[in-house]
């Protein structure tokens, strides 16, 4: 079976100690990323399935990262997965394009349901 | 006959008798002073009657001359003028006692004028009085505090002239112009501006147009309150609270996540104990980060900041939905629902679910000993009624009556079930955002009943 690539970015290490963990268990192919500038890049070189992307990190926010990807014609349609401990998250992350927001802290099980979804359709 | 002597008892006797032992009045001089010169006069004197009562004489007095022209005697024509001279008196005394009222009122509303500028003088609020064409009368020490301006360049000018035409504002000119005189008095009305010399200002205006008759009629009255710094405060405290909440959320995802990643890798033979302890921590991790979640929202209620985001949803279903989550969550207690409403309420459906849960939870929390929890759902007129009634603790009259405070715990309450007090704040102020209300019915020992009602149709307010 092709494993899914997922893209994780996210600037706190415990949380992505925690994704890496649950993702990899569920049989996903993980790359971590803390540094909120190499997410481009880093997208263009590994194309990922999906995204998941924490919307408030230092430098670049999380949908300022998600608008440049909605502008680039390969990626326009690239599911994203945004997360956010902050109240107004849902709205910044739908303004801004996401495909789903799921709030910290958040319910793994969910977090896992949200993230199969838009890949069970590709 | 006035003096009440005899004919013969006057006649040949010097008149002095008539003025008794009272010989030191002044008209004495006179008449002896005409008699000495051969003139007319006329004086009033006091004359004592033979019973010796006063009488006030009014004595005409003349020289008769014979026919060389030497004068041969006087002639006194006497009138009693008692009571014309009491009621001078009398009028004297009334004019005096009028004159010292006068002085008495005066000084009264002297006093009560220098009070009142006291006030205005003291308050923290600048206050500014204009006649109709917006010429300014008065102006308080705090409002030329604040917009940096002296006495001489505010009195006598127009009001949109003030310190190079910085008052000429839109918004003001319109409260003045079309609102004011509509409806009287305007209250927090709020206005931002830019002066050119002290910066961006946010400030509640209130004003009032004195209607009385008179002569301050149609004057202005022009409260004007700087916020600026206020709101800025409010702002800083905002984001400090959501900066404060994410940054105690970013852990707590952490913890949950392990936590879950534990219960997932539960060895088959873990023992009791284990499984218990594990499945308190998670509820406690639950629990601060419904804590922080109620902290936000406690400072957004403060200052007005909640959003509501009403939609039309099914009441019955979001009861039946709230209740089952819970009832999966206890064991100790069977929740019973009664009643239907059949009703679609426009609200925001995610507050009206806070409020139920943190209820459900309450009746749950507060009934240590188990038992049943009753909700009744029914329709009342326009609105829905939700009541939920459960056998615990109950709580005294007092406590009935102060349980929707912020930060309000019974001090027993408090001893055995620890809590910040402000869950049914929170519900308090959701309910009266959505123009319902919420109220407890309680006795203690006995239990208690939160009830709720909520418009069907919404508030129209949007």
């Amino acid at each position: 079976m092709n494993r899914k690539k997922i893209l994780i970015c996210d600037d706190d290490a415990g949380i992505m100690d925690l994704m890496e963990i649950i993702l990899d268990e569920q049989g996903y192919h993980v790359i971590a990323e803390m540094d909120s500038l190499k997410v481009k890049l880093l997208i263009e070189k590994e194309c990922p399935d999906l995204v998941v992307l924490d919307l408030w990190m230092p430098v670049l926010s999380g949908d300022m990262i998600l608008q440049t990807i909605r502008g680039m014609p390969t990626f326009k349609n690239l599911p994203v997965v945004a997360v956010s401990a902050s109240n107004d998250g849902r709205k910044i992350a739908m303004a801004a394009g996401a495909t789903a927001f799921v709030a910290k802290p958040f319910d793994i099980d969910h977090l896992l349901e949200v993230i199969a979804r838009p890949l069970d359709y590709c | 006959m006035i003096s009440g002597y005899r004919r013969n008892e006057i006649i040949g006797h010097n008149c002095r008798f008539l003025q008794a032992d009272d010989r030191d009045q002044p008209e004495r001089a006179i008449l002896a002073e005409s008699i000495s010169k051969g003139v007319e006069c006329k004086v009033e004197i006091r004359n004592y009657r033979k019973n010796g009562d006063l009488f006030w004489n009014e004595l005409f007095m003349a020289p008769v001359r014979d026919e060389k022209g030497a004068i041969s005697h006087f002639i006194g024509v006497q009138n009693d003028v008692t009571e014309r001279k009491k009621t001078e008196h009398d009028l004297r005394q009334q004019k005096l006692l009028m004159e010292q009222k006068i002085v008495e009122r005066t000084s009264a509303l002297k006093e009560s004028e220098a009070f009142l500028t006291s006030i205005i003088e003291t308050m923290r609020e600048g206050l500014l009085v204009l006649d109709p064409n917006f010429v300014v009368l008065s102006a308080n020490y705090h409002f030329l505090r604040t917009f940096k301006v002296n006495l001489e360049d505010t009195l006598g000018k127009n009001l949109y002239a003030l310190g190079n035409n910085q008052w000429d504002i839109p918004q003001l000119k319109e409260l003045l112009v079309k609102i004011l005189p509509t409806n009287n008095p305007v209250v927090d009305f709020e206005v931002e501006h830019d002066f050119p010399h002290i910066g961006k200002k946010l400030m509640l205006l209130n004003a009032y147009r004195v209607e009385l008759e008179g002569q301050f009629k149609d004057q202005i009255l022009l409260a004007i309150e700087d916020i600026t710094e206020k709101r800025e405060i409010e702002r800083r405290k905002d984001d400090f609270l959501s900066i404060a909440s994410h940054e105690l959320k970013t852990p707590l995802t952490t913890i949950k996540g392990f936590m879950q990643v534990l219960e997932r890798s539960v060895p088959k033979d873990a023992s009791e104990k284990f499984l218990s302890t594990l499945s308190k921590v998670s509820t406690n991790v639950d629990r601060l980060n419904n804590l922080i979640g109620e902290l936000l929202d406690v400072s957004k209620i403060q200052t007005g900041n909640i959003t509501l985001h009403k939609a039309n949803f099914d009441f019955d279903k979001m009861v039946m939905d709230a209740v089952d989550a819970m009832q999966a969550s206890t064991n100790t207690h069977k929740i019973i629902v009664q009643g239907k409403t059949n009703a679609v309420v426009e609200a925001d459906e995610s507050h009206i679910i806070q409020v139920l849960n943190n209820l459900l939870s309450n009746a749950v929390k507060y009934a240590p000993e188990g038992g049943n929890i009753l909700i009744e759902i029914n329709n009342v007129s326009e609105y829905v009624k939700l009541s939920v009634k459960d056998d615990g603790l109950g709580m005294n009259a007092e406590d009935a009556k102060r349980v929707f405070e912020r930060f309000y715990r019974s001090s027993e309450i408090q001893k055995h079930f620890p809590g910040m007090g402000i869950g049914l704040y929170i519900c308090d102020q959701i309910i009266k955002n959505h123009k319902g209300t919420l109220w407890v019915e309680s006795e203690k020992g006995k239990g208690s009943t939160f009830s709720f009602t909520l418009p069907k149709g919404g508030s129209d307010d949007e």
